[in-house]
């Protein structure tokens, strides 16, 4: 399994036409979708960042900020992941802990409510 | 090529059912880590933890989206393969990059940071990364609510006379 490379286009007998020639981009994937459609996904992905992170995109996306958006989904995702590591440290500690019945019990009420 | 019929539905993980039985699961494999290794180094359970973390996550996915099934199958392979890592070119005036290339760079970046994503059509990937993210929000959502409860009831721990009953 190899690195995403959008410069290698697949082999394609359709790049050889004369049509073909026209489309601005080399790469067969993406010239089959257009900015517009390119921007509202970027936007779908724009909503479920959280608060603290949409006062540098509350603008909507445009060609001009796609790239910043991504960027910013990106570093999200990586703070999610920080995040669950932590948690799962402090689990793995709590477990040593935790007094099993009287932990059982709580979790079982707050699970029921 | 569209799989309407297994097409993910990220709102599933806003809801309080899904991570009920996300933290239902969670506490059931917890307590077998627990009783399974009770000596293991704290790198080591944490590690394992994570992991339980993430297959549980992968399993409530339903085998819909990519991320979820390349997280239950890269259970398989116990050793992480480092393939070599290509030298990033960092060009030394960014701006002047074509637009599609900066956004096919960090679409790139995208693909890398969610599981089994990494050579997908655009609208795919973003498809794939929403769903993801709203499987994640709820694991820290459900991670972190457990954890709340156990360090306040650890907190308190009183000896269980039951605890040493033969």
């Amino acid at each position: 399994m190899h690195s995403s490379s959008f410069s290698s286009a697949p082999p394609d007998h359709r790049r050889f036409t004369m049509s073909s020639r026209r489309s601005r981009s080399r790469h067969s994937a993406s010239s089959r979708i257009t900015d517009e459609q390119m921007n509202e996904l970027i936007s779908k992905l724009q909503t479920l960042l959280p608060e603290a992170r949409l006062h540098t995109n509350d603008r909507p996306v445009t060609n001009a900020n796609a790239a910043k958006v991504l960027q910013e989904i990106c570093s999200y995702i990586r703070s999610l992941h920080r995040e669950v590591d932590n948690l799962s440290e402090r689990l793995s500690e709590l477990l040593e802990t935790t007094d099993n019945n009287s932990a059982q019990a709580a979790i079982i009420r707050s699970l029921l409510m | 090529m569209s799989k309407t019929a297994l097409r993910p539905s990220p709102k599933k993980w806003h809801t309080d059912r899904e991570q009920n039985i996300y933290s239902s699961k969670l506490i059931e494999t917890l307590r077998r880590i627990r009783r399974s290794s009770p000596k293991a180094e704290d790198l080591r359970r944490s590690r394992v933890v994570r992991e339980a973390a993430d297959r549980i996550l992968a399993v409530a996915g339903r085998g819909r989206t990519r991320w979820s099934r390349a997280i239950l199958f890269s259970r398989n392979l116990k050793i992480k393969h480092s393939r070599p890592r290509k030298a990033v070119y960092f060009p030394a005036q960014p701006k002047k990059r074509r637009r599609s290339q900066v956004l096919k760079c960090k679409a790139g970046v995208l693909g890398r940071l969610v599981p089994g994503c990494r050579k997908l059509s655009f609208p795919t990937l973003l498809e794939e990364a929403s769903d993801y993210i709203a499987a994640l929000q709820m694991q820290v959502r459900a991670m972190a609510s457990l954890t709340a409860i156990l360090s306040a009831s650890g907190g308190f721990s009183s000896p269980d006379p039951d605890r040493f009953a033969p």
